[in-house]
């Protein structure tokens, strides 16, 4: 862990809504081909921490720093261009849109013609679009069966809540980032599918060589896939460590089940 | 009453009743009362007058649910409900028209201007009050039974009825068009038409005949003639091309079949295309709701007469504007469309941040400034304030000038199909889909790297452009430019265009400016009752078919396409699965091959 390349780095960030701080005085860092999980209570900023990295929230103090350089006040397209992808807690696709081309979409922000290539089609914009549906297909293909086929023309509306959110990942996959954020991925998906979903993230490092940040309430996958576990409480940073050393902070398990001293 | 409550019966009676009373009272009635239709007897007052009790007979006999269960009624269950929601609605109508005959018309008069005596002869059928009564609730309980039957039967029976009588209304409606084609064309009129009149009898018979016949034959083979035409237009790009030349031939034909009057329609439609589809980049290509796209329409018609050069009209005669550059107008709508993009991004850039209901408010606005500019002292010497200009060029080449309307057709037909073609590239593309996503969902559109800001100064950009075209060749059309003509009615006529067409659809663009614009324009008969029959159709299409009349085919696929597919799809799994089990083990998926 200590040589490896720091990716991510939050300076004391702090953002409030109103009197609500939601981060106050955070720090963490991911490393460059790390799979951080980031766990904590309802309410604990680890949504308002992604939105922060991502964009779409601007820190009322600290500093976001990827590969060292500073990422607030960008635009989340902008951020997004820099390779960070992620994914929402509730899924978020554009519903009418097919399958194939949700995923083509994330493939924007790689590829750049213009007005006057997409009305005269030279060779280079052809060309684009045919690597643009390439790359697609192979985001969707990284889950297998489960967005192939005819699958990939239906509107996305239409595909099963766990498809739904395959596809969600498979569409930030397809923006060709070096850090993916996973908002709760397995919300909402049923034993089998979890586990599935678990290998999946494993495989999105090993395979894919991203680095992964990923929220997530269930502890068998952050058991099972995480290098490193950061915990969250009222906005701060409360453990950080193993799955084996934070499952066993006491302040992680007071967090969790509440004072002992209150019953 | 069974399957329909007395109640709804006596509502639907009621609202029934009121429409009757409400065309007569706007005059619609009895200024169509002899307006013939089909032989003597079928005018358009007496159609007016059958239609309130039989829509009414129709919508009261609308499946419900009783006691959790879903009624259909029968046929005949249908016709009485009906018939009776038709007495109500002809009784309460009569009892209206004899109050007025007590009351005195005169007294009506003084606030429905329309109304006349006249028109108590008419809808009483000149038989007097008490038998005029007896006369409106036959003609209700007919009406409503028919209505009620309709919508009782099957679709196989109801549409080609429906489809046969309204093409007729529509025929004998178009009677003083289509014979003047017909003439044109060598034919005779009075095989179809009445000397001054409309359709006669044998022929609005036939009509009627052959429309249904054709639907129930297209009903019968269409699925498989469509697939045919499916199959062939995937595996044949030729059959495609083909049937883009027929219709491009067809199109390049038209002016010459159907004469001047139509063909200056036809220009009109062509102009509302030009608007339909540039506003169709911004509505439905980018959801981004403008009310005040009248703005780019002004701008495209103004800057064209200063970029080619026309006159001012003052009160002590023609003046020479304060700029003009004369310019061809070959090259000077180019310079029109490249400055209307310009504005585009100038009246996009402020409403960046706006969404929905605010960017509908603030683009009125912004709409409105520019039709005030118009007629503003300050830009008088431009644009000639209220007086307005003339001699705007004709784009003529060699002497060949397009303004009169079988030549301006084909002027506006080039760029139409110009910004059809534009249109269809830039969906197809990477920029149609970042529109799209952004439509969808702007701030996860922006979440996956597209950027928001450019791709909505992209669209007003190219909406502009598009649009300021549609204003240039209205200025070539008419020649002569003045305030009147750049109203918010143009903003709110060219979204109707594109809405009830079916948003982001171009094909639909086309047939909505051919229903809005053309159909009004060949009914001239109507033109003081244009806005309330456009407001009726507009309610009654956004009810019936909410995605528009052709609505983008990417949102209604076949289902039966997919059918096929998945169920291909579903037997490769099945197989997948016969062959191997998945089994947990510990916390690990792993899938096993089945010993076979």
């Amino acid at each position: 862990m200590s040589d490896a390349a720091l990716l991510l780095e939050l300076r004391n960030v702090a953002k409030h809504f109103g009197g609500l701080y939601a981060l106050s005085g955070l720090d963490m860092q991911v490393n460059e081909g790390e799979i951080v999980s980031v766990i904590g209570p309802n309410g604990a900023g680890k949504s308002t921490m992604f939105n922060v990295v991502t964009g779409l929230y601007e820190p009322d103090d600290g500093d976001v720093l990827f590969k060292g350089q500073s990422v607030v006040g960008l635009a989340p397209n902008q951020i997004t261009r820099l390779g960070i992808a992620r994914t929402f807690q509730t899924v978020h696709l554009f519903p009418n849109m097919t399958v194939l081309e949700n995923a083509m979409v994330g493939q924007h922000c790689r590829t750049r013609s213009g007005v006057f290539g997409a009305v005269l089609r030279p060779p280079g914009t052809r060309r684009e679009e045919e690597r643009i549906r390439g790359r697609a297909k192979e985001a969707l293909e990284f889950f297998g069966r489960r967005l192939a086929g005819y699958r990939q023309d239906q509107p996305a509306f239409t595909l099963s809540y766990a498809n739904r959110r395959r596809l969600e990942m498979a569409r930030a996959m397809a923006t060709e980032p070096i850090l993916i954020c996973l908002d709760e991925p397995t919300a909402g998906m049923n034993p089998r599918e979890t586990l599935e979903l678990r290998d999946h993230i494993k495989r999105m490092r090993d395979e894919r060589g991203l680095t992964v940040l990923v929220i997530e309430h269930d502890m068998r996958v952050v058991k099972g896939v995480s290098d490193r576990v950061i915990a969250l409480d009222y906005g701060r940073k409360i453990a950080e460590g193993s799955y084996g050393e934070v499952a066993n902070d006491p302040q992680v398990i007071e967090a969790y089940l509440g004072t002992k001293a209150a019953g | 009453m069974g399957p329909v409550g007395l109640r709804s019966a006596i509502a639907a009676g009621l609202v029934g009743a009121f429409a009757s009373l409400y065309l007569a009272l706007v005059g619609l009635t009895e200024r169509f009362g002899d307006l013939e239709l089909i032989g003597e007897q079928v005018t358009l007052g007496r159609v007016l007058l059958v239609v309130p009790p039989l829509v009414a007979g129709y919508v009261v006999t609308r499946p419900r649910v009783v006691a959790g269960e879903r009624r259909i009624p029968t046929r005949v269950e249908a016709a009485f409900a009906g018939a009776s929601t038709g007495a109500i609605a002809g009784a309460v109508f009569g009892a209206a028209v004899a109050f007025a005959e007590w009351f005195d018309v005169n007294r009506i008069r003084e606030v429905f201007i329309t109304v006349s005596p006249g028109l108590i002869e008419f809808v009483t059928f000149e038989r007097g009050v008490a038998a005029g009564f007896v006369i409106l609730v036959v003609i209700g309980v007919l009406g409503g039974a028919v209505g009620g039957a309709l919508r009782a039967s099957s679709p196989l029976v109801r549409t080609p009825i429906v489809l046969g009588a309204s093409v007729a209304i529509l025929l004998g409606l178009l009677q003083r068009i289509i014979p003047v084609a017909m003439r044109q064309l060598d034919l005779e009129p009075s095989v179809l038409y009445e000397v001054s009149g409309g359709l006669t009898i044998p022929a609005g018979v036939g009509v009627i005949a052959v429309t249904a016949g054709a639907n129930v034959l297209w009903t019968r083979s269409g699925p498989r003639v469509r697939d045919r035409i499916r199959t062939s237009a995937r595996e044949q790009p030729v059959a495609r091309t083909a049937v883009l030349i027929v219709v491009l031939a067809v199109a390049a034909i038209l002016p010459l079949l159907v004469g001047s009057v139509i063909s200056e329609v036809l220009g009109t439609v062509m102009v509302f295309m030009l608007l339909g589809l540039g506003l169709n980049i911004v509505v439905g290509y980018a959801g981004l709701l403008d009310l005040g796209y009248v703005a780019f329409f002004a701008f495209g018609a103004y800057a064209l007469a200063l970029v080619t050069g026309a006159t001012l009209n003052t009160t002590t005669g023609a003046a020479e504007p304060a700029f003009a550059l004369g310019l061809n107008f070959y090259i000077g709508v180019w310079v029109v469309a490249a400055l209307a993009a310009g504005v585009g991004l100038l009246i996009g850039a402020p409403v960046l941040r706006l969404r929905g209901d605010y960017l509908a408010i603030v683009t009125l606005g912004l709409g409105e400034i520019v039709s005030i500019l118009t007629q503003s002292r300050w830009l008088q010497p431009f644009v000639g304030g209220l007086q307005g200009m003339r001699g705007i060029t004709d784009g003529a080449i060699g002497g060949l000038s397009f303004r009169p309307p079988q030549n301006f057709y084909y002027l506006a037909l080039a760029f139409v199909v110009l910004a059809v073609f534009v249109s269809w590239r830039l969906s197809a593309s990477r920029i149609g889909r970042a529109w799209n996503a952004m439509r969808e969902d702007e701030q996860v559109a922006d979440a996956m790297g597209i950027s928001t800001t450019k791709y909505k100064l992209l669209a007003f950009a190219m909406g502009g452009a598009i649009g300021s075209i549609g204003g240039a060749l209205f200025a070539v059309k008419i020649g002569s430019l003045t305030p009147a003509s750049f109203q918010i009615l143009v903003s709110i006529t060219a979204l109707a265009v594109v809405i009830l067409g079916g948003l982001g659809s171009i094909p639909g663009v086309v047939v909505g400016a051919l229903v809005l614009i053309g159909l009004p324009g060949l009914l001239r008969e109507f033109e003081e009752y244009r806005l309330l029959i456009y407001g009726g159709v507009l309610v009654a299409i956004m009810v019936l078919r909410p995605q528009g009349l052709v609505p983008n085919v990417r949102r209604t696929r076949e289902l039966h396409e997919e059918e096929v597919e998945q169920d291909a799809w579903a037997k490769g799994v099945a197989e997948h699965e016969e062959a191997y089990a998945t089994v947990v083990v510990g916390d690990t998926v792993v899938e096993e091959k089945r010993p076979e």
